[in-house]
This record gives structure tokens, C-alpha cells and sequence, in this order.
């Protein structure tokens, strides 16, 4: 009787065993495991952020009560309410003229013969990999009302009085910001446009409609889906830049959502708790927008029964082709050209006036922003350069790895918790930077890892590995799965197969989505601007420094080689990547 | 062959040439259309019929010739004329359908309309009556994306002739669809055009489209024009080789013209593996006695017979016999080469059996080789 009471449990026991062991693989562990870092990284500094952003700040300084305090301050305070229409101001305006700039550009290279136009292509898209804020750097140098290059230039050659432009103000923050963020847009339209059929336009030709109505009725319009995502991007990209606006309109009484939100983030009208809530209000606004493109606007795009044949599917512009190439041409000088010849220039003198004094001509500047051994050197500048280039190296790499973690179990696995993390790893896109790293600042300021690198690794990561995990579910959606399963009827374990099979099959985007991290890491101003602290400086904090610290030739230098190390990485990833991943 | 009197013809192409790098796709092709007429461009694919139709099109420009519409001169790089197609005033079906996916059914039909800034009570009058004609009336306020292939392609017929142009061009416009609709909207197309009677361009690579639907019918190959004419004469009456076995199935022997009485009648001598036979026939175009010719029989008039009559019929051996109902599909081995014969059910021609194989001087053809 015991013996057999016993025998029965030992095979329930053994049973329960087996379920538990069945359960616990290499694969269901590993998703779980990180299930929870993401949920963790992502979740964890909204909620905080959302808290905190009820605790209002007593006037002493010294204690919190709990209330709607700081939602009504946004309202009644004297700076904040203007911040607010200012960002609305300059999202709406940067967002017009990129869309303008962007769907042009893509227009003219993907179906006119303009000459050259593929030759021009990648020189269209270097502003999506440059820095905004060295961008908006070079155009103070070039546009400011004295000692402006451009407006020297008009007053010495042309004998122009006063000034010819002036970008110290909210319409130069458009200016910059739209050509900057053009290329977003040409991305998302300049595919559609290359794979459209043909003969959608030749019907609208033949039944009489001229090459201007052709292009306004049919071709725009079947490429809107992917305007509008593009100028919804482009909106919320612009909501939450940092760099732009803190340097040409902040100092001149345009005070904008992200300047304010810097201003109670550090210094002496510090103030976490409104930062949050200031955040909280960005934050509310970008992830509708975003849920609105993903969710109605992402998948309204056509499609359409393609002809047989190859007519080469561009239009011919006739003379006017010679327009459509100065215009890119044109584009080119003023977003890529003139700000770096303009770096270079001022970086060359000791002193910045305006005017090129050959004379004076020298690399002081450079010595002291890269030399971290020289005497002279600025450690904010040459803390930044090694500080950057580790966060890039290593936040690129770790969130390549969880990409590739989380896309394999969203695309592959299919077991618990995937509809989950494929939300959470969405969640960051709708969150600007600046919100982020605020959420994270109020979490982890009493712990051990604030004031490290560690801080900002784990911002720049929780923020940007949407990127690369979307870069590779793509390619791994076009990779039958069956390759995967048949490593497995061999007998491969779950890793052995994903080290032997998946990941060289993915190498090709695994690398391009390396290099577009690192590239962004390198550039990132507006989570580090609110992370960072002595000695923990990133390459564009120290430009932020130089600038507000020391003097314009300085800056200018520290810019320009921030500059070459993005050109470098872009050239990589061209080489690696093809243009085929980002057109796509 | 009926050369059409250019004069009067309302279309008119001379001597059209279009160059693609240096490959001619099109080589200097002249023909004309009377009014009302449906013309069809016949092919294999990459011929150059879409290049012919792009070319009247004018979406793109030739290299020389001339095409000319009515009294209006389409283009002539000679005289440096080249009107845009939007001027041309023409409808166009093209292969994809080309249904504009952001617009309905009824917004993509009254396009042209709203282009010639017709009033909007008749841009409906019309749309509908359309509509109507091409069977969409239920489908008008649907998406262009929400049809079938069936309708899309009669959405884009509809959005074709509404604006009543003076040219209609198809560019294989059936062949996206499946066996069933194609043969039963081809029939409808015809239906359609015979209505409202606009002047036809028509291009298919589909040999029986061809024969159904053509008042004329051009055969061309490698950008040429093989041979012109109307169903019945081009399927008859094939001037060479290649339109006999373009066109339906032939037998097609290697042949000398031994004898040609300059009417069209005359005899030839086939050798086959050391076999001889002398066959009178008709005798196409283009080659008199001591020519090398063609020698091509449909299998329909060849003649499978038990009993031989005279030192002319040929012998051979039926090699199989297959049962399909109404004919028998026979192949008779003679020599070298393998007749294809279509029998009467009653012949009960069986494999194995020895025939004489008989040829009606008037089905029998010599043509070009
Ligand atoms: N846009 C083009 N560029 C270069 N060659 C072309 C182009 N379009 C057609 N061709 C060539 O011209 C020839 C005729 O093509 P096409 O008129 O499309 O033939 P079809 O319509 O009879 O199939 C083919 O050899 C094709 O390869
Ligand atoms: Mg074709």
C-alpha cells in the first residue's frame, strides 16, 4: 500500500519533471530573461518619470507634496506656455519645409532624368547621418547678423549693407532643422516612388493630362502614405531636438520645450519634478502622433499589379532638368557644403570676426580639443571624444545583440510574452531622447550607476535598439524560417543554430545596423546633455560646452571632427550596407 | 494580299523606326488604319509591338518616320515635330490595368472628363453611361484596389473610351487574366469597340485573341512586319514560314517550286529521306520556279484515306491515332517526318494501318521559306 502511494508520487514527481524541464530550454530562458531587461530598461523610467512629474517642488527647495502642481505651472508660468508654441512653431515649419525638400529630392532622383541624379543621391542623404547641432553651429557662423561669413561676404563683395540674413531666431532653427531632416522624408517616399509602375502615370498622360497634373493627381498622391509617415517623423523629430534650438534661438528669447525641459534638468533653476512633468507633456504628444502613423498611416500604402517590360520609368524633364539639378545641387551646398567649408574656416582662426584673416591662420584649435595630452587641452572636448567613442562601440554592440535576441523570438520562437515585447520595443520610438533620459535621471540619480557611463549606455540603448531590432526583423522576415528549422532536424541545438545559421544569414544588415548605431551614438546631444557630468562628457555634450563656454573657433573645431568621424562612418556603411538599406 | 490605299487610311505610320541603344526594336514599319477599323499587332514577345504602340502613343519619342492621326501629325523627327501624349487624344489599356489605387472606380473613369473641363452633370452622364456599357454601374463608388482583375481591366476600358478619343491602343490587356475571362472578355472587348466604333490598336502575343477580335491583323518578328491581312487570309493564306507556324499549326516541308503559272497556281517537289513527291498548290508571293519554298498544309486539309488513287499520294504509316469526339488528331509517319493529320471520326483511322495521305490543290500552300 505505502509502496505503491509512493510509486505513484515518485511518477507524478517525475512527470512534473519532465514539464518543467520541457519548459526550461536555452530558448524559452533566454526569452524570458530578456523579456524582463527590456521591460525593465523601457517601462520602468516612464512610470518613474510619470510619478515623479506629481510631486511638486515647494518654493524653498527642500520638500515635495503630491498634486496637479506642475501641470499647472505649464499653463500660468511666464516662459513655459511660449516654449510650448514655439516648439509647435518650429515642428510645423521645420516639418513643411522638409517634407517640401524631401519629397522634391525624391522625386527628381527617382523619376526624372535629371543628370547625375544618382551620383547626387548619397550626397542628399549625408544631413540624416550629421549632427543637427553642429548643423545649426555652422549656420550661426555663416548667418549671424555681424559676424555671419555670408553676410561679411555680401558686405565686402557686393557692398550690401547691414545683413543679408540673420538664423539667430525661430526661423533659422526651421531652416536648419527642415534641411537636416529632409532626408526622413526622401526615405520614405523615395521607394515607392523608384518601384511605381509606369504605366499608373503614362494612362494619365495619355488621357491628357500634362506631366504637372500627371505628377499632382496620380504620382504625389500614391506616395502619400509615405509622405505623411515621413512628415509625422519629421514633427516629432523636430518636437524633440535639443541642439538646434538651444543654440540659435534659446539665447535669443525663443525658448522651446526641450531648452526648458535642459533648464530644469540641470543648473540653477534645476527642478526634476516640472522637467518631468514638462516631459510627460512631450512625451504624451510624440507617442500619439507616432501611434497614429503606425497604426492608420504605415499600412495604407498601395499596391499595385506591376507591368511586364522595362521602360526606363523616368520622366524627361526636357531643359528643365537642368533646373531640377541645380536645385539639388543647391540643396547640397546649403546642407552639406557651406556649413562644413564654414567649420573648417573659423576653426583655422584663433579668433572668430567674420572676415578670413589669412594671416592669423592656425591649429591651436584642434590641438586643444584633441590633444588630451597637451597642457592646454580641454578635458570637457577630449573626455568627449573617448567617452563617445566607447558609448558607440559598446552600446552599438549590446544592442545589436538584444535586437537580434528580440527579433529572433518575435519572428521565430512565437512563445509567451512576444506580442509583448514587440510592443515594448516600440514603445522608445514614440519617446524623444530628451523624455527618456529625464525618465531615467529620476529613476537612477540615487543609485550607484548615476554620474558613470553606465547611465548613459543604458539610455542611448533603451532609446535606439528599436532601430536596430527593426533593421533586422526585416531582413529576418524575408529569410524563410525553414533554413532555421532544418539546422534544427539536424540535431543543432536553439544556439548552435542561431550562431551557425541565423546570424550569418543576417550579417549583412547585423553590420549596417551596427554602423547606423554608431553613428547616432557618436552624434547623440539631447539624452546626454541631461546624463552627463564631470568627466563623463560625450563628443556633443563637449561641443555644447565649447560653445557655451569658450568661443566659436574652439567649437568649430571640436565640431569638425565630430564631423569627419560621422563622414568616415557613413563611408562604411555605404560600403557595407549598399544603398539598397536605406531606400528599401 | 489586300494592300490597304494608304490615302484615306485615318491612321497613318511610315517608316517608323525606334532605336534602344543600338538595337532597332522597331525596323522601319509602315501601316494604316482605316476609320473604325481594330487592328492588331501580333507577336511574339519582344518583337517590338509595344514599342510600336508607345511610339503612336507618344510616350516616347521615335528615331524616324511619321506618324500621323486624321489631319493632325502625331510626330515626324524629320520635321521636328513631336506632340506630347496628352495632346494626342487617345485612350489606353495598358497590361497592369494601371487603375489608379487611390481613386474609385467612378473618380478614375471621369479623369479624362475633368482633363477637358467637361461640365460635372455630363462628367456623371457620362461616367454612368459607361459604366453601364463596360458592366461597373454597381462597382462605381468601390476603390480601384476592391476589384477583381476582370474589373480592373474593364474599369480601365471604361476610363479608355469616356472621354470618346480618337484612338483606343491596348497593350495585352488580357493577359493578366485567367483562361475563362480572357475568352469571355474577349469577346465583350470586341462588343464594346464594335459600340462605341473609336479606331483600334490592338497588341497581344495570343494567336486565337487575334483571330477572334481583328478586322486586320499584323504579324510581325524582330521589329519587321511579316505579313498584313485579315483573320481569314493571314490564317489561309500565310506568305512564309514563320506566320504559318505562328498562326495555328502547320506541316511544314522543305520544298522547290517546280512549276508556277504566275496566277498563283503551279506545283512544287518535296524530298524527304529519299522519298519524292510533286504537289500542286497554290503559290504564295514572292517566289516563282526553281525557288526554294515552303511547302505548308494545315492538318485539317489533309486528307487520310485508305485507298490510294493515283502516283501522287503520299504513303506513310499512322503512327498514332487519338479519339477526341468530333476529329480524330492522327500523326502518319512518312520518311522522316511526321504528318500531322486531322481525320473524320468516320475514317476510323487506327495505329499501324497504312495510309495515302491526299492534298486539295486549293489548302495547299508554298510560301516563303
Ligand atoms: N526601355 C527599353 N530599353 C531598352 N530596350 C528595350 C526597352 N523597351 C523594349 N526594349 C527592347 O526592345 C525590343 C522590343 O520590346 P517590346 O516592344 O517591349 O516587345 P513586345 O511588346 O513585342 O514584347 C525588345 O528586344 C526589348 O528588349
Ligand atoms: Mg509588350
Amino acid at each position: 500500500m505505502t509502496t505503491e502511494t509512493y510509486s505513484s508520487n515518485a511518477v507524478e514527481r517525475s512527470r512534473l519533471n519532465n514539464r518543467l524541464r520541457a519548459m526550461v530550454t536555452q530558448e524559452n530562458l533566454i526569452t524570458l530573461v530578456v523579456a524582463l531587461i527590456v521591460a525593465g530598461a523601457v517601462i520602468v523610467p516612464l512610470v518613474v518619470l510619470f510619478v515623479s512629474s506629481f510631486k511638486v517642488l515647494d518654493p524653498a527647495g527642500w520638500d515635495t507634496t503630491w498634486g496637479f502642481g506642475n501641470y499647472v505651472t505649464m499653463f500660468t508660468d511666464r516662459i513655459i506656455p511660449k516654449a510650448f508654441v514655439n516648439t509647435l512653431i518650429i515642428s510645423s515649419g521645420s516639418t513643411i519645409l522638409a517634407t517640401f525638400l524631401g519629397v522634391s529630392l525624391a522625386w527628381i532622383n527617382a523619376r526624372t532624368n535629371c543628370p547625375g541624379r544618382s551620383y547626387l543621391e548619397p550626397y542628399n542623404l549625408i544631413p540624416f547621418f550629421l549632427s543637427p547641432f553642429v548643423g545649426a553651429i555652422a549656420w550661426h557662423n555663416l548667418g549671424e547678423p555681424q559676424t555671419g561669413l555670408l553676410n561679411n561676404l555680401a558686405r565686402e563683395v557686393f557692398g550690401i549693407e547691414g545683413a543679408i540674413i540673420n538664423v539667430d531666431n525661430i526661423w533659422g532653427v526651421i531652416w536648419v532643422t527642415g534641411i537636416f531632416f529632409a532626408p526622413l522624408v526622401y526615405l520614405f517616399v523615395v521607394g515607392s516612388l523608384r518601384r511605381m509602375d509606369p504605366s499608373l502615370e503614362d494612362s494619365a498622360r495619355t488621357t491628357g493630362a500634362g506631366l504637372f497634373r500627371t505628377t499632382m493627381t496620380v504620382t504625389l498622391p500614391l506616395v502619400m502614405p509615405g509622405i505623411l509617415s515621413g512628415a509625422i517623423i519629421v514633427f516629432v523629430t523636430s518636437a524633440g531636438e535639443f541642439g538646434v534650438p538651444f543654440k540659435l534661438s534659446a539665447p535669443y528669447g525663443w525658448e522651446t520645450l526641450t531648452t526648458q525641459i535642459f533648464s530644469k534638468a540641470v543648473g540653477d533653476d534645476a527642478n526634476h519634478h516640472m522637467g518631468a512633468a514638462m516631459s510627460m507633456a512631450l512625451g504624451i504628444i510624440t507617442v500619439f502622433l507616432i501611434w497614429v502613423q503606425q497604426r492608420y498611416i504605415a499600412p495604407r500604402s498601395f499596391t499595385t499589379v506591376t507591368g511586364k517590360g522595362f521602360r526606363p520609368n523616368v520622366l524627361d524633364l526636357g531643359p528643365w532638368r537642368w533646373v531640377a539639378f541645380g536645385y539639388n545641387i543647391f540643396f547640397i551646398m546649403v546642407a552639406v557644403v557651406l556649413p562644413i567649408v564654414c567649420l573648417i574656416i573659423v576653426s583655422l582662426h584663433p579668433v572668430w570676426t567674420g572676415k578670413i584673416v589669412l594671416a592669423d591662420i592656425t591649429t591651436i584649435n584642434y590641438v586643444k580639443t584633441l590633444m588630451w595630452w597637451h597642457p592646454e587641452a580641454i578635458s570637457a572636448a577630449t573626455n568627449g571624444i573617448g567617452n563617445s567613442l566607447i558609448l558607440a562601440f559598446g552600446g552599438a554592440s549590446i544592442s545589436m545583440v538584444l535586437a537580434l535576441v528580440i527579433s529572433y523570438m518575435i519572428h521565430r520562437t512565437k512563445g509567451f510574452g512576444v506580442r509583448m515585447l514587440d510592443f515594448l520595443s516600440m514603445v522608445p520610438i514614440g519617446f524623444p531622447g530628451i523624455v527618456l533620459a529625464m525618465g531615467v535621471l529620476v529613476t537612477y540619480i540615487q543609485t550607484p550607476i548615476y554620474a558613470t557611463l553606465w547611465i548613459l549606455m543604458l539610455a542611448y540603448i533603451t532609446r535606439f535598439f528599436p532601430y536596430g531590432q527593426r533593421n533586422i526583423s526585416s531582413i529576418m522576415l524575408a529569410i524563410s524560417e525553414e533554413l532555421d528549422q532544418s539546422s534544427r532536424m539536424a540535431g543543432a541545438s536553439w544556439f548552435t543554430t542561431l550562431r551557425r545559421i541565423t546570424i550569418p544569414l543576417l550579417k549583412p544588415g547585423l553590420f549596417a545596423g551596427w554602423i547606423l548605431l554608431f553613428i547616432i551614438f557618436l552624434r547623440e546631444l539631447s539624452i546626454s546633455i541631461i546624463l552627463f557630468t564631470t568627466g563623463t562628457e560625450t563628443l556633443s555634450v563637449g561641443v555644447y560646452y565649447l560653445t557655451n563656454f569658450e568661443n566659436e573657433p574652439l567649437t568649430s573645431a571640436l565640431s569638425m571632427a565630430q564631423t569627419v568621424m560621422l563622414l568616415i562612418a557613413i563611408y562604411a556603411f555605404r560600403r557595407l550596407a549598399g544603398r539598397e538599406a536605406l531606400t528599401a | 494580299m489586300t494592300m490597304q490605299e494608304d490615302t484615306g487610311a485615318y491612321l497613318e505610320v511610315q517608316n517608323l523606326v525606334k532605336y534602344f541603344g543600338n538595337d532597332r526594336a522597331v525596323d522601319d514599319i509602315s501601316f494604316a488604319v482605316p476609320k473604325g477599323a481594330f487592328l492588331t499587332l501580333l507577336g511574339p514577345s519582344g518583337c517590338g509591338k509595344t514599342t510600336t504602340l508607345m511610339s503612336v502613343a507618344g510616350l516616347h519619342a521615335i528615331d524616324g518616320g511619321r506618324i500621323r492621326v486624321g489631319d493632325v501629325v502625331y510626330t515626324s523627327p524629320s520635321e521636328g515635330l513631336f506632340l506630347p501624349p496628352e495632346k494626342r487624344d487617345i485612350g489606353m489599356v495598358f497590361q497592369s490595368y494601371a487603375i489608379w489605387p487611390h481613386m474609385t472606380v467612378a473618380k478614375n473613369v471621369a479623369y479624362p472628363l475633368e482633363i477637358r473641363k467637361v461640365n460635372q452633370s455630363e462628367i456623371d452622364d457620362r461616367v454612368a453611361e459607361v459604366l453601364a456599357l463596360v458592366g461597373l454601374t454597381a462597382e462605381a463608388d468601390k476603390l480601384a484596389t476592391n476589384l477583381s482583375g476582370g474589373q480592373q481591366q474593364r474599369a480601365s476600358l471604361a476610363r479608355a473610351i469616356v472621354s470618346k478619343p480618337r484612338l483606343l491602343l491596348f497593350d495585352e490587356p488580357l493577359s493578366n487574366l485567367d483562361l475563362k475571362l480572357r475568352e469571355q472578355m474577349r469577346v465583350e472587348l470586341k462588343r464594346i469597340q464594335n459600340e462605341v466604333g473609336i479606331t483600334s490598336i490592338y497588341v497581344t502575343h495570343d494567336q486565337s485573341e487575334a483571330l477572334v477580335m481583328s478586322d486586320e491583323i499584323i504579324v510581325m518578328s524582330k521589329g519587321k512586319i511579316e505579313q498584313r491581312g485579315g483573320p481569314v487570309e493571314i490564317y489561309s493564306r500565310p506568305v512564309n514560314e514563320y506566320v504559318s507556324n505562328f498562326i495555328g499549326v502547320a506541316n511544314l516541308l522543305k520544298a522547290k517550286v517546280r512549276d508556277s503559272d504566275g496566277s498563283g497556281q503551279g506545283v512544287v517537289e518535296v524530298s524527304q529521306d529519299g522519298q519524292t513527291m510533286t504537289v500542286p498548290c497554290q503559290i504564295g508571293p514572292g517566289i516563282g520556279a526553281g525557288d526554294d519554298a515552303v511547302l505548308s498544309v494545315r492538318p485539317e486539309n489533309v486528307h487520310a484515306v485508305r485507298e490510294g488513287n493515283g502516283n501522287d499520294d503520299v504513303e506513310g504509316e499512322v503512327t498514332h491515332a487519338i479519339f477526341l469526339g468530333n476529329y480524330v488528331d492522327c500523326r502518319v509517319k512518312w520518311g522522316d517526318f511526321e504528318w500531322k493529320v486531322i481525320a473524320h471520326p468516320r475514317t476510323r483511322l487506327k495505329a499501324g494501318e497504312k495510309v495515302f495521305l491526299q492534298f486539295d490543290p486549293e489548302h495547299t500552300l508554298a510560301v516563303q521559306p
